[in-house]
């Protein structure tokens, strides 16, 4: 049975500006927004625009990513044909290889595709926050009659050269790329999302394949070589909320806009764009009679006997009486004891913060990347100390510094 | 077997004590009523199975069954999608001249053909008006310890003010207190009135598949309808009856009071806790937003569920999923079902609202402690 598109999640990078949120899992399985992880995102949005056929290329800790996306059912995508799969580099009769590049990720597995007949593949990224219909990229693709387009966002001129960036007629036609120029021609920044003609995807993946030179990658290799063929290239441009979180500041930053859906446009309350997720089966949040929650989301499992401001909860997380937390993204089933000060950081998944210990400081006007980061599991002793700047995947004895 | 897999199949009836909960069940029956902020009362019972490992479950349903036929949907979300067994939801078979039965024996009657057809070697009875975490593993290794034909599950307590007040009519309601010698059971009486903690029978009932089958064929063709009264009762002389000891946390739904006073009672961490740690309750999932709560609100001793948006000022509450309250209203020692919708400035106290709930800015709602005040479900107060 074929399938108009098909869509291949890219989901290999190791995200090590993550550090040691990143340390165990895949970058695209980073806990996100309370009580999604970032691949919910490409995920939710496929199934809303329609796609039913995901393929999830995976190399890096894919266990935890394996596990969270199962048969795909939280999702809607456990479907009788189609679905979604995760596809981890395997052995073949000529010998394996790791992913060498996306470009190849993708060459790798052209017979999955092959198998769905597709007219055409989007490529998505897994470690974006993003709300995209992209129905509406499709539509424009095909009105175009383009053999690749790609979305682009438009960026403040003054930010423009640390993009890469598309420059385009006025009609969207793509003459030229700009990767982090000094002297930026364009304002339109690459979100790293395409949409293929199967049949050029596959004649280039080949070609790039027997080209021993190549770096097998989409940005460095596949569409230098279409431009340089005169293919019909094409940008299209988005306008909603759009963030890589593939850094520590990043990624708090982003839970943080979640608290103000009002100015930042990242709306999770959309009952017409859900976002799905594997749900965590706890039961409701407690907020007790000593407890002060100002400007916060928090999800089931919840218990919160301190203070919680400004702040994202995600599932199963303590707050004990007198801890306080603030500006802080705390991930699933923390324990927050009490008396410590949580303060603009993210927490790791089963990290334990001690009493009175101290995580994170408010920085000075101008420093708001600085973020302190306690690693998933990590064990913070009473009365530690974790620094404004810090970064701690090993646990921190009672009264220790870091 | 393996030891994480029992032997047993369960049935579970729905509708039980359906009367005593008028408002609750117009357009639900027992066991799907809204419970602790994001389930159905059945929920508990059916993961306290499967976390037991008992993947056969019959739920019996008589009337009001759509909203529990949708909650259950395929059983996915307590893992009973299973090729033996899983989830099997047993309406009334109609016929011409046929009425729907009445008790116990006549609804068992109706699957006799399907218990025959199982391997099973226990088959577990319950209600549904209970919410707990019951240990069917460990009623299973009693029954099989004390040698019994028939265990039942009680708990030491008293009867139910609503039970009590029964009014008897042809609709009454029967309960059950068990007399014991050690563990075994001297006699079954029917709606006592005995005053202080009784051994009140939850009735959960453990028996051997063939045992159930030999009892339900004779007992139909007598023409009787309840079990305890007219199988289990005779049965005392002739036959071990047990009784197992619950002495866990339960949540007994009797009447409206004791619903309020049952949700309430999860506003004591020392209740929620016993009622939820250790093992997962399962819940139809539905993709809510963790819950928010907006800058100026002000959220005291509440249970919320996800989904929930919070302008407002909330104090002793339970919130089911996809709840708003709105700026400037305040929300005392109210059971809010899910996606009602209270707007702003209202004040609002000793109240139930069932689901989708609407109520205009600027009203006034106010119930008392033993009379909480009632607003069925899609009613607007504008």
């Amino acid at each position: 049975m074929s399938k108009e598109m098909v869509a291949m999640i890219l989901a290999g990078g190791q995200g090590s500006r993550l550090y040691a949120l990143t340390d165990k899992l895949a970058k695209p399985a980073v806990p996100f927004g309370g009580k999604y992880r970032i691949i919910d995102f490409p995920l939710s949005n496929c199934v809303n625009s329609g796609i039913d056929t995901v393929g999830i290329l995976t190399q890096y800790q894919p266990l935890v990513l394996n596990e969270y996306i199962g048969h795909g059912q939280p999702w809607d995508l456990d479907r009788l044909h189609g679905g979604v799969h995760v596809l981890p580099p395997y052995q073949q009769a000529k010998g394996s290889d790791w992913y060498k590049g996306t470009a190849n990720a993708i060459y790798q597995n052209l017979s999955f595709l092959r198998r769905y007949d597709p007219e055409y593949v989007i490529i998505l990224s897994g470690d974006q926050i993003c709300k995209q219909d992209y129905n509406d990229f499709l539509e424009f693709h095909k009105a175009k009659g383009a053999d690749f387009s790609v979305a682009v966002m438009e960026v403040p001129w003054d930010e423009a050269s640390r993009f890469g960036l598309m420059v385009t007629d006025s009609d969207g036609r793509i003459s030229e790329f700009q990767e982090k120029p000094k002297q930026p021609k364009s304002n339109l920044a690459s979100m790293g999302i395409y949409i293929f003609n199967f049949d050029i995807l596959e004649k280039y993946l080949e070609a790039d394949e027997a080209n021993p030179d190549s770096s097998n990658d989409f940005g460095n290799d596949i569409l230098p070589a279409l431009l340089k063929d005169g293919k019909k290239m094409y940008a299209y441009r988005f306008n909603g909320y759009w963030k890589d979180v593939g850094t520590i500041s990043s990624l708090w930053e982003a839970n943080m806009e979640v608290l103000n859906p009002e100015s930042s446009g990242i709306n999770l309350f959309d009952d017409d764009w859900k976002i799905y997720s594997r749900s965590s089966g706890k039961a409701a949040q407690y907020i007790s009679d000593k407890a002060v929650i100002d400007n916060a989301m928090l999800t089931n499992g919840c218990r919160i006997f301190g203070t919680v401001r400004h702040s994202i909860l995600f599932a199963g997380v303590e707050v004990e009486e007198g801890a306080v937390v603030e500006d802080a993204v705390v991930m699933g089933n923390v324990k927050i004891s009490k008396g410590a000060k949580v303060v603009h950081c993210i927490v790791g998944e089963n990290a334990f913060i001690g009493e009175d210990a101290v995580v994170g400081e408010k920085p000075e006007p101008g420093n708001e990347k600085n973020v302190a980061t306690v690693g998933p599991g990590v064990s913070v002793g009473n009365r530690a100390v974790i620094g404004g700047t810090a970064m701690v995947k090993e646990d921190v004895g009672e009264g220790g510094k870091c | 077997m393996l030891t994480n897999k029992h032997d047993a199949l369960a049935i579970i009836f729905a509708n039980s004590y359906d009367n005593e909960v008028p408002s609750l069940v117009n357009e639900r029956l027992m066991a799907s009523i809204p419970f602790a902020g994001r389930y159905r009362l059945v929920d508990f019972t059916l993961s306290s199975l499967v976390n037991c490992g008992i993947d056969n479950v019959s739920i019996i349903v008589k009337k009001n069954y759509r909203s529990l036929m949708r909650h259950l949907g395929s059983g996915r979300p307590w893992d009973l999608v299973r090729k033996n067994g899983g989830l099997n939801i047993v309406p009334p078979y109609a016929e011409k001249g046929i009425k729907v039965y009445n008790g116990r024996v006549e609804a068992v009657a109706s699957i006799l053909e399907f218990l025959k057809g199982c391997k099973e070697q226990y088959v577990f009875m319950t209600d549904s008006n209970i919410a707990c975490k019951f240990d069917f593993s460990d009623m299973i290794r009693a029954h099989q310890e004390s040698g019994a034909d028939v265990t039942i599950a009680y708990k030491n307590e008293a009867i139910p003010y609503s039970f009590m007040n029964m009014q008897l009519t042809q609709t009454t309601d029967l309960y059950y207190t068990l007399d014991l010698d050690g563990n075994r059971v001297v006699s079954i009486n029917t709606n006592s009135k005995e005053y202080g903690p009784q051994n009140l029978s939850m009735n959960l009932y453990l028996t051997e598949r063939e045992k159930l089958i030999a009892q339900i064929e004779k007992a139909y063709a007598q023409g009787h309808v309840f079990y305890e009264r007219d199988v289990l009762a005779p049965m005392i002389g002739t036959e071990k009856i047990c009784g197992y000891e619950f002495k866990g946390y339960s949540a007994r739904i009797s009447d409206m009071v004791s619903y309020f006073d049952e949700n309430m009672k999860l506003l004591d961490p020392k209740n929620l806790k016993a009622l939820f740690d250790g093992s997962d309750v399962y819940t139809t999932v539905r993709d809510d937003n963790p819950a928010r709560y907006c800058s100026g609100s002000k959220v005291s001793n509440s249970l919320i569920a996800d989904g929930c948006v919070i302008e407002g000022e909330v104090d002793n509450c339970v919130l089911f999923r996809g709840v708003h309250v709105g700026k400037g209203t305040k929300l005392k020692n109210c059971v809010v079902m899910q996606d009602t919708v209270i707007a702003g400035n209202c004040d609002i106290e000793y109240t139930i609202m069932d689901k989708e709930v609407n109520i205009a800015s600027g009203k006034s709602v106010k119930g008392e402690k033993t009379f909480p005040v009632f607003v069925p479900a899609y009613k607007q107060i504008l």
